[in-house]
């Protein structure tokens, strides 16, 4: 069913692609993009076409990152608009990471911290006979 | 004071003392700031004090210290956001928390120019050419991190604080030490978020192709092709720039702008096969195809070994382009 609509969708798109694009049809799938020339830092080394396996693993790749963005909770048509406009480098650094990544939260973090440090206070002042939560000690 | 509390907090001192040195002496050492230090000396060239104007203030909701930080930074580069628009973008609630590289994509998606700054002279530099910064803070410890974003606006050099909009404050006066302090724990990661016709202080062009990359990515070419253009204005010698514009130009069929910047990057590296692979197409585009052909064929002949086969193919598309009767 899927694959019937896509096939109906891009059929004719790809006709209208093709009578659009003018005198060069195939012109996009060989133009090699910006982002493979950032790839070598000088002149020294040379720039090479990505081959088909390495086009194969960052696109992989991605669908990694997606798949747990989703698992995440992140809503799947907006996971892949945030895997979309991350570059290859980004999306081959963070694949498979995305659990240990650290992310910004604030203030979450702040009142775990806050209950930590008043346990820690707690505790030493039980140690001191201050106080008596816990049921170690005296 | 009783003699039993007495003895007993003598005890602790005795035991625990040497602990607590050792871990503070570990904690202070792990992470004092030399660049600061560095920074004061050597900060002459830069206004003592600085602030950022029309940069307003969203107090942070729940988690959304992320979201809040993107929806300031994009509100002020004139692209209105709310907290919870970016939230939808930026916030993964498994993590109760907003990853870095999203708020970068989602920069990217509103159209904005999204670079990086990685040191504290830039960021100052940053602040004191009016652009502010999106920092990435650990406020605890690495062992017991608390990961938080905020916006620095402005700073005071002789008060020692830089400002920052931070959570619920609209303004947090904090020592700089103690901020660079909690910066290196978030790997000194800083984001400046510009419109696209803008231009950040400290750049590199490396950075700044990347961030139009990334425009281009999220479906904002014609932003990216403005960013190219400043910046083969501002590094003219700029080889990836030259042909980040040539591929800009290109999506927009721009064929003659297209060729004239693939043009110039061939000049620059002559020997880079990718820069004549494309020159060949722009000027396809642009009916010259005997010259397409001359460019292909360079290509073909740059080829590292064994890497012709796409150059092979350009030429192959040029040639039947050619053969192809005209009209």
């Amino acid at each position: 069913m899927h694959a019937r609509l896509m096939q109906a969708v891009c059929a004719p798109l790809a006709a209208l692609m093709f009578v659009t694009a003018g005198p060069l049809p195939m012109a996009h799938a060989a133009m090699v993009p910006t982002e493979q020339v950032l790839r070598s830092a000088d002149q020294a080394t040379p720039v090479n076409v990505a081959t088909d396996r390495e086009r194969l693993a960052t696109f992989l790749a991605r669908e990694d990152v997606r798949r747990q963005m989703q698992s995440l909770g992140v809503d799947p048509s907006e996971a892949t608009q945030r895997v979309a406009a991350m570059s290859d480098a980004e999306v081959v650094r963070v694949v498979g990471k995305l659990d240990q990544i650290p992310a910004g939260a604030g203030l979450l973090g702040t009142l775990i911290w806050a209950v930590v440090v008043i346990a820690i206070i707690l505790l030493i002042t039980d140690l001191l006979g201050i106080t008596d939560v816990y049921p170690i000690g005296n | 004071m009783s003699v039993a509390i007495y003895a007993r907090l003598r005890a602790i001192r005795g035991a625990g003392a040497a602990t607590m040195a050792l871990v503070l002496l570990l904690v202070l050492s792990a992470c004092a700031g030399p660049q600061t230090a560095r920074f004061l000396t050597d900060a002459s060239d830069l206004p003592f004090r600085s602030e950022v104007g029309g940069v307003p203030f969203f107090a942070q909701t729940d988690n959304f210290c992320g979201p809040a930080t993107l929806a300031m930074a994009a509100t002020w580069a004139g692209t209105p956001l709310t907290q919870a628009e970016a939230a939808a973008q930026v916030f993964t609630p498994g993590k109760q928390g907003t990853l870095r590289d999203d708020m970068v994509a989602a920069a990217r998606r509103n159209g904005l120019l999204a670079v990086p700054v990685t040191d504290m002279r830039a960021l100052f530099q940053e602040i004191a050419d009016g652009h502010p910064v999106i920092v990435f803070q650990n406020l605890a410890l690495d062992i017991l991190p608390v990961w938080h974003y905020a916006v620095a606006y402005g700073y005071d050099l002789d008060r020692g604080v830089i400002l920052l909009r931070s959570g619920l404050d609209e303004t947090r006066a904090t020592p700089l030490d103690t901020f660079e302090r909690t910066w290196a724990r978030g790997d000194h990661w800083g984001l400046v978020v510009l419109p696209a016709a803008g231009w950040p202080a400290t750049a590199s062009e490396r950075a700044v192709v990347e961030a139009a990359v990334g425009l281009e990515l999220a479906g904002h070419g014609r932003a990216a092709g403005a960013v190219y253009a400043n910046a083969v204005q501002l590094w003219p010698e700029g080889y990836t720039a030259w042909f980040g514009l040539g591929n800009a130009r290109y999506a927009t069929r721009d064929y003659r702008g297209s060729a004239e910047a693939f043009r110039q990057a061939t000049r620059l590296r002559p020997n880079d096969a990718v820069a004549w692979n494309n020159l060949a197409y722009a000027l396809a585009g642009n009916g010259r195809l005997p010259e397409a052909r001359e460019a292909a064929e360079q290509a073909v002949r740059l080829a590292p070994l064994g890497g012709e086969g796409p150059y092979r193919d350009t030429l192959a598309d040029i040639n039947a382009l050619a053969a192809r009767p005209a009209g």
